[in-house]
């Protein structure tokens, strides 16, 4: 019997498919459901992030950063408030330092809650998703206090933030966290602890720890793989320092160290450090303090150039900054950490299923608005 | 049914003229329509019914705009589905194309042929019943592969593949599960397994406490055998956590991929006939079918009263733990048991078998089946294959090795 002619096939994942988180493309080399090649292909999102910054006076560019990860629009607004703010060396009152910490801890959370429920989502658990939204709304709520805006904020200013907080807000953020431990409970019960959860995650995509640093993996995704990198601790910014808080690694709790369940359980772990550090910072947040008095009135920049490194919920996000001393920006490249860690997608994918995949994409969390800005 | 009906036709004295074979085709048209019409209803309640059991273990509260409580939505999408524009792929095999969903929804209403609804109503009552149920339903798995090659599409391709497999693997086990309750009836006609599950008596034949006849309760293998069968139907049926078919995160839609409008329906109204089938399948073969679980009436007011006793204290518990809980069962429970009390025609009617048991049973499973749905992620392909060859197989082979012992011990069988 002559030999059936049998071939690798092309599987075109995306950029229209459910769980590509957004509109990310990847080309599959499949030999049945074993995927022996997968080659991310970026560029659908793309917005010349960098090319409008260019354009554009320090102030304007503050709203693009926002578009840029949009699901932790406040974190790298205030990377980016930070990097400017530390090349015209302005002193920011400290009611302004501890609200921006007080976001970005509110912000991590919520854009944690999004990374699990969709990692529940594709991993086929639908219910734990609407659970984990529930309380993001809670969030985006207490956003919309302080902001009007529900995703894309404009908040944190070169030098201070748009408003103070509204009364109130102190009252409703401390109702958030005590209640938000429960709720960490529930979604350890109806996922964390589930077997099929764990069948389809533990031992999955194991990311050893020495390619995660090749590769420039950051941000939760290596912690996972054991290794302490957070910024928040290792080269404190803002007032990080003056707060007490775990920097939670994968430990193979549930099998290999760095594997798809490590990834997610280490998100879960930093919600509840999030919550920690929002407690200790509404607990010593002064009464008074202007929050725009540090605002200047012309941003400037003398000459030079800086590149600052802030952790945002997905990783290591960079700003690296120009300056030629005109209100203009010369340069402003930004180092995504969703782009980084998305090219590590190839090295711990092969070998597994679609359905694994799926799972390892998710574990790593991307937001293509980042990845392609 | 249809040869009551078809008698009854010959019996009247205006169609005497009437052949034999007219009379019986026309039985088997006008039968052959009720159940169309059963399923496609069922269909349309089950749909209204998952999505609000869906949005209550989200809290949320799911349809609620289109018609009192949103309980038209369905017949709203339903419409929707038949205006659509029927799109068929360039390059797709036409013709399989417009079969694959034809041969997947005859297959799923066929079977309803052998179901006995209630000690009278059922189609036909076939001395192969059962048989006849496990084979038809597998023809499912054809309408399946059919529609996923013919959409020349990859991911349908994949989703068709995963299908046969899967289908394939898991009709060993939950024929060899059914078996086992073969092997303690000695028949596989339907009204036969139903008539033996008739009366109480101990639990696993030498526990005295007073449960029903049924199967589930014969002995520890068949109880086992229970939950092998639901898993093994599960997976059959392509619901989750074994819906890999389909699995919307990873294939898209699998089979139903390129699929739109009416033959879109048709794929969801076999799915939910199929759910519906193997419910009907467990009711009947191991909760006793359209069996009462009440001996007489004053085994059903004392039930009643227990289980609403037992009812009043998971309240309290649960209230003092969680602060949120429905008041409705319990309410409904207290009516129920007043009026057992109260009205002995009710106790007994409860006491009776009928069609009322037997649905009371399908819901009570579908839920069981649409609570999995909702609250369980999904297995992978390979875990899948494992789960059914190396955990399911061998303990149902052992299930029907240990029914065979124990009816031997108990007597039932000498050799």
């Amino acid at each position: 019997m002559a030999r059936l002619h049998a071939e690798e096939m092309i599987l075109n994942m995306g950029p229209q498919h459910p769980s590509t988180h957004g509109v990310l493309r990847l080309k599959l080399r499949t030999d049945g459901e074993i995927v022996s090649h997968i080659e991310p292909v970026i560029g659908y999102l793309h917005r010349c992030f960098e090319k409008h910054a260019e354009n554009l006076e320090y102030q304007m560019v503050t709203p693009f950063t926002d578009r840029c990860d949009y699901l932790a629009a406040m974190n790298n607004a205030h990377a980016y408030a930070i990097a400017v703010e530390k090349m015209m060396g302005i002193e920011l009152p400290e009611r302004v330092e501890y609200l921006r910490v007080i976001f970005a801890e509110f912000q991590r959370i919520a854009s944690h809650l999004v990374a699990i429920g969709t990692f529940g989502l594709d991993v086929g658990a639908i219910t734990p998703f609407i659970y984990c939204f529930r309380e993001r709304e809670l969030i985006l709520d207490l956003f919309e206090m302080v902001s009007g805006a529900r995703l894309l904020y404009n908040y944190i200013w070169v030098g201070g933030l748009a408003h103070d907080v509204p009364p109130g807000f102190v009252e409703k953020s401390y109702e958030f966290l005590d209640m938000f431990d429960t709720r960490i409970a529930e979604y350890n019960r109806i996922l964390t602890g589930n077997k099929i959860f764990i069948e389809r995650t533990a031992d999955v995509g194991v990311l050893p720890a020495d390619v995660g640093v090749n590769a420039g993996v950051t941000g939760p995704s290596l912690r996972g793989s054991g290794i302490a990198l957070d910024l928040r601790k290792l080269q404190p910014y803002s007032i990080y320092d003056r707060f007490d808080f775990e920097v939670p690694v994968g430990t193979g709790m549930m099998g290999t160290t760095g594997d798809c369940w490590d990834r997610y359980w280490v998100r879960m772990l930093e919600m509840a450090e999030s919550a920690k550090i929002i407690r200790q910072a509404l607990d010593q947040l002064p009464v008074d303090g202007d929050v725009k008095s540090a605002i200047p009135k012309r941003i400037r920049p003398p000459k030079g150039e800086i590149y600052f490194r802030y952790e945002n919920p997905r990783g290591e996000l960079g700003y690296y900054i120009v300056s030629d001393g005109k209100n203009i920006p010369v340069r402003v490249k930004m180092r995504s950490p969703a782009f980084c860690n998305l090219s590590v997608i190839n090295e711990i994918g092969q070998g597994w299923m679609i359905s694994d995949v799926i799972a390892i994409l998710g574990s790593l969390d991307i937001v293509l608005g980042e990845i392609d800005r | 049914m249809i040869t009551s009906l078809a008698n009854w036709l010959l019996s009247l004295d205006f169609l005497s003229g009437l052949g034999y074979w007219t009379a019986w085709g026309t039985s088997l048209f006008v039968v052959g329509t009720l159940i169309f019409i059963f399923i496609a209803l069922n269909a349309l309640i089950l749909v209204y019914v998952e999505r609000k059991v869906s949005a209550f273990m989200q809290v949320r509260l799911g349809p609620m705009r289109v018609g009192p409580m949103g309980t038209l939505q369905t017949v709203a999408d339903a419409l929707k589905l038949l205006v659509k524009e029927d799109i068929i792929p360039a390059l797709a095999d036409k013709l399989l194309f417009r079969v694959g969903p034809f041969v997947i929804l005859v297959a799923s209403v066929v079977t309803f042929a052998a179901i006995p609804f209630s000690e009278k109503l059922l189609a036909a009552d076939m001395n192969i019943g059962l048989f006849y149920v496990v084979s038809i339903s597998s023809i499912v798995v054809l309408g399946i592969v059919m529609s996923g090659w013919a959409s020349n599409n990859k991911w349908s391709l994949y989703g068709a593949m995963r299908s046969a497999a899967q289908i394939i693997s898991y009709e060993i086990p939950v024929g060899i599960t059914l078996l086992a309750v073969v092997a303690v009836v000695g028949s596989l006609n339907m009204q036969t397994i139903i008539h033996a599950q008739a009366g109480t008596g101990n639990l696993f034949y030498w526990i005295p406490l007073p449960l029903p006849n049924w199967y589930i309760f014969h002995n520890p293998f068949l109880f086992l055998a229970t939950f092998i069968y639901i898993i093994g139907a599960t997976a059959e049926v392509n619901r989750v956590p074994f819906d890999i078919p389909e699995s919307e995160s990873e294939l898209v839609a699998g089979f139903m991929t390129e699929y739109s409008g009416l033959r879109w329906a048709l794929f969801f109204l076999s799915e939910y006939a199929n759910a519906t089938l193997i419910a009907f399948i467990t009711a009947i073969v191991f909760l006793g079918g359209w069996q009462s679980p009440f001996a007489d009436h004053r085994g059903a007011q004392i039930a009643v009263s227990i289980l609403t006793g037992l009812a009043i204290l998971w309240t309290l518990f649960i209230r003092l733990k969680a602060q949120r809980l429905s008041i409705y069962p319990l309410a409904l429970g207290i009516i129920v048991t007043l009026s057992a009390w109260l009205f002995p025609g009710f106790a007994i009617w409860l006491a009776s078998p009928g069609l009322f048991w037997m649905l009371m049973k399908v819901a009570a499973i579908i839920f069981l089946l649409m609570w999995f749905r909702w609250t369980f992620p999904r297995l992978r392909v390979d875990q899948l294959m494992y789960i059914s060859w190396k955990v399911i197989l061998p303990i149902s082979l052992i299930n029907l090795m240990g029914v065979a012992i124990w009816l031997w011990l108990t007597g039932d069988i000498q050799f």
